[in-house]
């Protein structure tokens, strides 16, 4: 067969590869983003026959949005989430990091245990701290009663309603930084720390100006990376607080949940996550940027 | 200097990373043993930490209708990777040969389906599945699952593809084969072990699923991460059950991690940016 031969022979391959992908990903998932879109136009609520198609005022849903409390509160509340889970994870990954990065069988053995929490089914993990966080069962509480000290209710309380879900999220997600960061440390030579050291340069010293420098970009990588996924919290909320008490711990996504699924109002809540879903894709955009900016410096 | 002074498995550090893996892994301990305990164990104060296990939690599960979620998890789990694969791997292929401009954007194009959050796949489905009488079905969850699974799997298998030297298959493809049995029988058979890590994780995203199983199911195709859930009812919450279920629901995911978790970060990553 000619060169062109092959060409043309491959171009037919790749149409015939790539099509049905193509196909399915515009049909279940473009199809559907066009179609959230269209209904965030109307009024549309399940009970309200012809509101689909009601087309009469299409930015209504829009001009309502920053007048909500409601929405303007989740987007408030997923800020807090987001700010402390992913500071809290990505120190604490960090710290577990430092912590491993030895070369040993038993250490390597013991990584793969770390990831524990990470990998488990989101719903098992709300189901756990459901569990440590329910005053007859839990064995925080037995520990509390034994210490003769009265812990309040956590997922109810106005105070740390919103911390037991930082502290649920940053269980489950720090071991996604700690392998991140612990990928970053393996790759410092390490010539450098040790002449530090014999420069006489103290550990504290070494890790702010050998290893921080090194692992920066990462820790700010692997940040960004949970900050994308923070808004994905959904199984916890549902399960530990419901959003409540009232709305301290109502996010944006289980607001838009609520909107479409428990009051049915489906064109309101489809704007809801049309505006959710463009500050994502902002953020993820902003993040491609620096990725291209950093890899144009190296 | 091969070894460095500064990073030692001193038995201080070993003794600190078995304390920490400990205080990090306790909440998923106690719902394991919690799963063995009888309910009157349960209730008891204070909690019993030598005790006989029971079974009583997963035969009373075995007889009731959480097996049959147990069975729609896994049907649509495997069903929906299988799909994923199908379709996924030679787009994969095709990507990862494809010389022509615009390439990255189309890979990009593709990822992008799976950053969003799943709120915004859920309205249209689930208006769409209430239209064509596909809400509370397998084939429903399947669809959904594949059209999550399939950037995934594009993105996965692409690395596996660009490891293999064009040269190999220019060789058959000078001699007269086509690109298809290039593929099938000289490409699919090196890429075998990528296979089977993409194909564990499409099916842990689809396992782990609880939001679309959730809007999307009532009782007919309901899984069992929602059956879970569902043992905390109105009549006051079975611990016991709770305990077991959420252990039978982790178990596939803690077998099946620790067979792929060397590709467990890429996995996990392609949900969010690659730049």
């Amino acid at each position: 067969m000619s060169e062109s031969g092959i060409d043309a022979e491959r171009r037919s391959f790749n149409v015939w590869a790539l099509t049905p992908s193509l196909i399915v990903l515009f049909a279940i998932a473009v199809l559907p983003a066009i179609y959230l879109v269209v209904t965030s136009l109307t009024p549309f609520q399940l009970t309200n026959p012809g509101s689909a198609t009601d087309f009469s005022s299409p930015l209504r849903n829009y001009g309502l949005l920053p007048g909500d409390p409601r929405f303007v509160n989740s987007l408030l509340v997923q800020a807090k989430l987001s700010f402390w889970s992913v500071l809290f994870q990505v120190l604490i990954g960090m710290g577990l990091a430092l912590l491993l990065n030895v070369p040993s069988r038993f250490v390597e053995f013991a990584r793969t245990f770390f990831l524990i929490p990470m990998v488990l089914p989101p719903i098992v993990v709300a189901v756990i701290w459901k569990l440590i966080y329910t005053p007859d069962i839990s064995p925080l509480y037995y520990a509390a009663q034994a210490l003769h000290f009265t812990m309040p209710a956590l997922t109810s309380s106005v105070d740390f309603a919103l911390t037991a879900i930082v502290i649920a999220d940053t269980w489950e997600w720090l071991p996604f930084t700690f392998l991140m960061v612990l990928a970053a440390l393996q790759t410092i030579p390490d010539e450098y720390s040790e002449a530090a050291l014999v420069d006489g340069a103290s550990k504290l010293q070494i890790f702010w100006y050998v290893t921080l420098p090194f692992i920066m970009p990462i820790l700010v990588i692997s940040g960004m990376f949970r900050l994308i996924d923070s808004v994905k919290a959904f199984p916890l909320i549902f399960l530990l607080t419901s959003g409540g008490p009232g709305t301290l711990t109502e996010v944006t996504n289980y607001y838009a949940y609520l909107l479409a699924f428990d009051t049915n109002e489906i064109g309101y809540s489809s704007a809801v996550t049309v505006v959710m879903l463009l500050l994502v894709c902002g953020i993820s955009l902003g993040l491609v940027w620096m990725g291209r900016r950093r890899e144009a410096l190296a | 200097m091969s070894e460095s002074s500064l990073r030692k498995a001193t038995p201080g550090r070993l003794v600190a990373i078995s304390v920490t893996l400990l205080i990090l892994l306790s909440p998923f301990l106690w719902l394991l043993q919690m799963s063995f305990k009888s309910n009157d164990q349960i209730l008891q104060f204070p909690p019993p930490l030598i005790f006989t296990p029971t079974l009583e939690n997963y035969i009373s599960l075995w007889h009731s209708a959480f097996s049959a979620s147990f069975v729609n998890s896994l049907l649509s789990a495997s069903l929906s990777t299988a799909l994923a694969l199908l379709l996924g791997v030679p787009a994969a292929y095709a990507l990862s040969r494809w010389a022509g401009r615009g390439k990255h954007a189309l890979s990009f194009a593709i990822l992008v389906t799976r950053m969003a959050p799943p709120i915004a796949f859920t309205i249209p489905f689930f208006l769409f599945y209430r239209w064509i009488g596909l809400l509370d079905t397998i084939t429903g969850l399947v669809l959904v699952y594949t059209s999550f699974n399939l950037p995934l799997v594009i993105w996965m298998m692409q690395p596996f593809f660009d490891t293999i030297p064009a040269s190999l298959e220019e060789a058959a493809l000078v001699d007269g084969a086509r690109t298809r049995t290039v593929f099938t029988k000289i490409v699919l058979p090196m890429v075998t072990p990528g296979i089977a890590a993409t194909a564990i994780l499409c099916f842990l995203y689809a396992w782990n699923d609880f939001f679309f199983a959730l809007i999307l199911t009532r009782t007919n195709a309901r899984t069992a991460p929602v059956a879970v859930v569902n043992f905390m009812n109105y009549e006051g919450w079975e611990w016991g059950k709770i305990a077991a279920g959420g252990s039978l629901v982790m178990a596939p995911v803690l077998i099946f991690s620790l067979a792929v978790r060397r590709y467990l970060v890429s996995g996990l990553t392609a949900g969010a940016v690659k730049g």
